[in-house]
């Protein structure tokens, strides 16, 4: 496999499937879904998975292919993008994720967060952080994915930033 | 899930330190704990790893505080708040008082 011209989309379905090969079940969150769901109009450079599996279980099924762990996180020599696999558990706030979307590609499968999700995960950092970019990547998977309006809303108010959410709401009207 | 928490005895100091303080950085922390700078830092990786705290740059230097979008963050502070009030006064005036200034200070006034 020639990881050098794999698109982002297809490496996270390549990496998905070799792990789940080894029995490794992982999860894809953060901007790689945004990248995936806004069709690239936001390009991301990490791969952050979720998985439960101790990192030494995955570094044997990375190494042979390459990769090179530090810390957390795995880089290959010729692969721009890195591999992030980020302490569980997959939660937005307070809220635990227990659903996700699984899309398949000619090269496997791969299990990310829904829209609904990827939208909420860039809003909570909106939310705490006032992050600019952050909005920004929400309402880019928003332009190009259906959202659960209802459960955006309870989420937000139970969070404690209907403000925050109202704001995004304005902008995503104002963009559609 | 947790195991970044239990891993060495400066874990509990930190996350007491920030329970009263908010955010620190680790040469500040090895000054406070009167503790080895190396440790401390890796302290706060693995603690920034498990999500638990996050970090800016300000200038130079690595400001770790709470990451708020952490599920566990308000029981753990909370236990880190009531581990604080069973040390020793004494320890809570050596080890987790800060004398650092934290009020504002206008560009050019001399110190």
């Amino acid at each position: 496999m020639n990881l050098t011209k794999l698109a982002l989309k297809n490496l996270a379905c390549f990496i998905y499937e070799t792990l789940k090969k080894a029995g490794i079940d992982a999860v894809l969150v953060g901007g790689a879904c945004v990248s995936i769901y806004s069709k690239n109009r936001y390009q991301s450079f990490d791969l952050d998975f979720v998985t439960y599996e101790e990192l030494k279980s995955i570094e044997e099924v990375l190494k042979p292919l390459g990769f090179l762990r530090t810390g957390r996180c795995f880089i290959h020599p010729e692969c721009p993008y890195l591999l992030d696999f980020v302490n569980p558990p997959i939660a937005i706030g307070n809220e635990a994720v227990t659903e996700f979307k699984t899309m398949k590609t000619s090269f496997g499968s791969l299990q990310l967060l829904t829209p609904t999700d990827c939208v909420k995960d860039r809003l909570a950092a909106f939310f705490h952080w006032n992050d600019a970019q952050s909005l920004e990547q929400a309402l880019l998977v928003a332009e190009s994915q259906k959202m659960d309006l209802k459960d955006l809303k309870q989420w937000a108010k139970a969070e404690g930033h209907e403000d925050k959410l109202k704001r995004f709401l304005k902008d995503f009207k104002a963009r559609s | 899930m947790l195991e970044y928490l239990f891993a060495n005895k400066n874990v509990e100091k930190i996350l007491m330190y920030l329970s009263l303080h908010g955010k620190a950085y680790a040469k500040q922390l090895s000054r406070q704990f009167d503790a080895p700078l190396d440790p401390i830092q890796k302290t706060l990786k693995k603690l920034e790893e498990g999500g638990l705290l996050v970090s800016f740059l300000e200038g130079k230097t690595r400001i770790f505080q709470w990451n708020p979008r952490y599920p566990f963050l308000a029981e753990i502070q909370a236990v880190a708040k009531k581990a604080y009030m069973f040390l020793p006064e004494k320890i809570q005036e050596t080890q987790y008082s800060s004398l650092q200034r934290k009020r504002p200070r206008r560009t050019g006034k001399p110190l």
